[in-house]
């Protein structure tokens, strides 16, 4: 990708982004402050600069005058960079902040995304070998010297071919054998699926459909499920889906869904909710592709233990209560049209393997994912999701642990949360002089909510701008009105309602800050306990790896600033995305993963931390912004110290212009 | 070879912070409770006497007595407390202030702190009623009546440790910082202070305490823990000196108060309850407490009398 340089005046400052990048996330990617509230759709017209050198080319201008069109005037949000540009921030759109203060510069702002270069390194074992294979087979006709019947027949074809013995013939294909093979003049394809132990042969089609073949890899979370669609020619995503678990509306944790198994349907009902998200997201998929439904072979599932459970119509209920015990952690290949997802015929589900009733398949997903299992190097993986769980370790051991989240950082329980999907607040940065908010969404549309990266922002600048205090507490005696008191307590707008997509204030409450920050100090109180449990302290950490479903642009330095993960430094710190679902991807193109997974999964050490007294100390001290040992986060309280002169140092420079 | 006691000795002190406008100082210490051949103590513990600006009316019979010529008249009984039970320090509990009883306006209530603090020469300690919302305002108040005094004003708590902060860091007063029994929460406390503009020198924490039967060890192994972070890990936002409020809640405990006849077996209910408050001050005064809140004459005699044996 061709590169261009940006240079943002009166701040002086310049980056390098790719040619074709919008304008506002440039910006925001220099830390350049520029007013925006519609999420750059450019609805709202505050983003107004001017190009004083080089080439953009501007999707609309309404809000602009011919006049200001002709002085160089655009919308940064619908302004894509065509080359070097010199751009000049005019001061109503700064509103008032004093270009002198400079801010530091951004520390990496998107964090560090592993790329398919380091999944190379990191999972050698990696191949493009998936569990189920299209054989196209051209039989002989029967005679009556050649008088084998036509199960033996196939079989004997698929050892001439392709080497396979003892394939076991599935009963439902022996039923469809005599009919479909004459009507297809012997020209079939059969689908064999190794189990591991065995081969068998779980559907036969006409003629040669073997070059259409596909998979699914679904992370079947508490709060949201995603569900991917695989070629499995390439190994590419053609297409990928996700949604909240209809569960939901039968409880938003697992306890509470766990309790209503107990119910007389219940575990029927959860078990059918669950397929029906699962079977709306296969549509979904398979829509956008114009795949056939008849191309998927299998899926693979990775979940939290009770989720595999729900799924499988496992009775949950010795999860919840003391010694804990789940059904079973290992999971064999399964018909899919056994729990109703009824795709086609013959088409095998495999769930990936748990650890303990509170480390589920979806940790085990993300370590297979991760390569940490291969790695010299000690690595913390967090799973940042309803539960976060955490793994600990390297390719001698792994330790792990699950601490109550809550569903806060993937939008629940947050007044306007939402899904990193269209119109989502993603990013945000406020200034400290005003407090007014630059905004950008999902897609650069009005904004209808905020997902995960932008809660994340959020807190993170409300923090660094003093109108949260250490406890999550808003300020509403700010004098703008941006803060005020609201149903339950202070609130800060992110957007008003005329700018919004949703004709309301879109607003950040103290009750949502409660909610995310008990999410991030169960997550961060989890990480101490593991690693004082193997005696160890961040500092030994060698690399600490991120996943969960924010959205694209989880900024680092924002999680830290709000005590999510350690002061350690940005360049230890990688994101991985949706680890669950990556790992089930993997697993689903290379049955040797598959066998790596129940290998992790019989490596990694429980760490119960109901039973662990230190938690709920540690849990209440990270309560708190960034935590109540703020010598653990000394980059924090020097951002927190420049923060606060550069708002005085705005203040006085306000009172006198 | 002569046994020789193993020492842990650290750089690290609880701060000294001036109470009043003499030279009476609390903190100082290197070292944990009585430590004595590990680092110094250079201050001894405290003991302010509790006076109530309001006549208190449900106070048991065994210390209401001895108290009853001043009961009603707070300047008579700091004066009192001062020259005759050997007062180090007075706390002031403007309970008058109330909302849940006479709820009179700060305004009214500071004049009485102000007629406290000028009628004695020992440092003063004013507490508002523990109402949130009204405590904001009555020591506010007593900030402004008080000032040039240095006296400590609290309970500031999570919820209104701004308004309280903000008095005493424009009237020049040493802030009180209650938090409910926890170490995590009290530190928070101070660090909101702290970044409120508040010195941390002038801090003195309150963790809550429980009596004897009533939490005591609780308040015993959070102050325990509180002093270890100061001391051995060096923490700076647990270096500030601790404060036992004894006094009330020893005589809250049943077995303080109920009357002999309803409980013979429990033995005299004149020596019963002043046992339950030396007690219950001893203990805190070995988990750490710089500043005893302590209410009966003999209970205070007496805990003097171990303070001296213990400081040597």
């Amino acid at each position: 990708m061709e590169k261009v340089r940006v240079c943002f005046y009166p701040e002086n400052r310049c980056i390098e982004v790719d040619k074709g990048e919008n304008l506002l996330r440039a910006a925001m990617q220099a830390d350049v402050h520029i007013n925006a509230s519609c999420g750059g759709e450019g609805y709202c017209g505050k983003c107004r600069v001017i190009i004083e050198k080089g080439e953009v080319t501007q999707k609309l201008a309404v809000k602009l005058s011919q006049e200001e069109v002709k002085r160089g005037y655009v919308l940064a949000c619908s302004s894509t960079i065509e080359s070097d540009v010199d751009v000049r921030v005019p001061i109503e759109t700064q509103l008032g902040d004093k270009s002198a203060l400079t801010r530091r510069p951004p520390i990496p702002l998107q964090g560090y995304t592993l790329t398919a270069k380091d999944w190379a390194e990191r999972l050698p074992q990696w191949e493009l070998n998936p569990p189920t294979t299209k054989f196209h087979l051209v039989l002989d006709k029967p005679t009556l010297e050649d008088n084998l019947s036509d199960a033996e027949r196939i079989k004997r074809e698929l050892s001439r071919l392709a080497g396979l013995k003892d394939v076991v013939i599935d009963y439902p294909m022996l039923q469809a054998l005599p009919g479909l093979i004459r009507a297809a003049s012997f020209d079939v394809t059969v689908t064999v699926l190794d189990r591991g132990q065995e081969l068998r042969a779980v559907r036969i089609e006409k003629g040669d459909t073997s070059p259409r073949q596909a998979a699914l890899a679904v992370d079947l979370g508490t709060t949201t499920v995603s569900v991917q669609l695989i070629d499995l020619q390439t190994g590419a995503v053609t297409a990928e889906a996700s949604d909240y678990n209809g569960q939901i509306s039968y409880g938003e944790d697992i306890i509470t869904r766990i309790i209503y198994t107990t119910r007389s349907t219940g575990l029927a009902k959860l078990q059918s909710a669950a397929v029906g998200t699962i079977w709306n997201l296969i549509q979904q998929v398979v829509e956008q592709t114009s795949t056939e439904f008849c191309s998927i072979t299998h899926l693979v599932v990775s979940g939290n233990t009770t989720m595999v459970h729900l799924l499988l119509g496992l009775d949950p209920r010795y999860i919840r209560v003391d010694p804990y015990i789940p059904v079973a952690q290992f999971f064999p290949w399964i018909k899919a049209s056994n729990i109703g997802i009824r795709i086609a015929s013959g088409v095998y589900l495999r769930c990936t393997p748990c650890v303990a009733s509170y480390v589920g398949g979806d940790i085990v997903a993300g370590v297979l994912a991760s390569g940490m299992f291969n790695s010299e190097k000690i690595t913390l993986y967090i799973d940042i999701g309803t539960n976060g769980e955490i793994a600990l370790g390297n390719k001698d051991w792994l330790m792990t642990c699950s601490c109550s989240a809550g569903p806060a950082f993937e939008g629940a329980g947050v007044k306007h949360g939402m899904r990193a999907t269209r119109g989502a607040i993603e990013q945000v940065r406020i200034n400290e002089v005003t407090h007014e908010p630059m905004i950008i969404t999902v897609g650069n549309r009005r904004p209808v909510g905020i997902c995960g990266s932008g809660l994340i922002d959020t807190l993170a600048e409300l923090f660094l701008t003093g109108i949260m205090d250490e406890r999550g507490k808003i300020n509403t005696d700010l004098g703008t009105a941006r803060v005020r008191k609201g149903d339950v307590g202070g609130e800060y707008v992110l957007a008003w309602a005329d700018e919004s997509g949703t004709n309301r204030d879109i607003v950040i409450t103290d009750v949502d800050i409660d909610n995310l920050m008990r999410a991030k100090a169960a997550i961060y109180a989890g990480i101490n306990i593991l690693l004082e449990e193997v005696g160890m302290d961040i500092t030994m950490v060698e690399e600490i790896l991120i996943a969960g479903a924010f959205g694209r642009y989880l900024e680092i330095d924002k999680a830290i600033i709000i005590g999510l993960l350690p002061d350690v430094g940005t360049e230890k710190i990688k994101f991985v995305g949706n680890g669950s679902l990556l790992g089930s991807y993997l697993m689903a193109l290379s049955k040797n993963l598959i066998e790596e997974a129940d290998r992790i999964a019989n490596m990694m050490t429980y760490l119960e931390l109901s039973t662990s007294p230190k938690f709920m100390d540690q849990y209440v001290s990270a309560l708190f912004f960034p935590h109540t040992e703020i010598q653990m986060f000394p980059t924090v309280m020097e951002r927190l110290a420049e923060a606060r002169e550069r708002a005085k140092l705005g203040a006085a420079g306000g009172e006198t212009a | 070879m002569a046994f020789e006691v193993p020492k842990e000795t650290t750089d690290s002190r609880i701060r000294e912070v001036v109470l009043g406008t003499g030279d009476v100082k609390v903190g100082g210490e290197n070292v944990l409770p009585f430590y004595l051949w590990e680092g110094e103590m250079p201050k001894r513990p405290l003991i302010a006497v509790e006076i109530y600006d309001d006549s208190p009316s449900d106070w048991a019979e065994a210390v209401a007595g001895p108290l009853s010529e001043v009961l009603s008249d707070p300047v008579a009984w700091a004066k009192k407390a001062q020259a005759e039970w050997g007062a180090d320090l007075i706390l002031l509990r403007l309970k008058s202030t109330d909302p849940k009883g006479d709820d009179k306006p700060g305004v009214e209530a500071a004049k009485t702190a102000a007629a406290v603090a000028e009628a004695v020469t020992i440092p003063v300690i004013v507490y508002g009623s523990e109402d949130v919302e009204k405590d904001g305002e009555v020591l506010k108040a007593v900030a402004t009546a008080c000032e040039g005094k240095n006296v400590v004003m609290g309970p500031a708590k999570e919820d209104n440790y701004k308004t309280i902060g903000a008095a005493a860091l424009g009237y020049n007063q040493t802030v009180a910082a209650k938090s409910p029994i926890d170490v995590n929460l009290a530190k928070q406390l101070n660090i909101l202070l702290s970044n409120l503009g508040v010195d941390v020198g002038k801090i003195i924490v309150d963790p809550t305490t429980g009596a004897l039967g009533y939490g005591l060890e609780y308040t015993y192994s959070i102050m325990e823990r509180f002093k270890i972070a100061a001391l051995r890990q060096d923490d700076s936002m647990t270096q500030m000196p601790l404060l036992a409020d004894v006094g009330t809640e020893a005589w809250k405990a049943k077995e303080a108060k109920a009357p002999a006849a309803d409980e013979p077996q429990w033995g005299d209910e004149m020596k019963r309850g002043v046992l339950w408050e030396i007690l219950t001050a001893t203990s805190l005064l070995i988990a750490g407490a710089d500043v005893i809140i302590m209410r009966h004459p003999e209970a205070i005699k007496t805990v003097r009398k171990v303070i001296d044996s213990l400081k040597g």
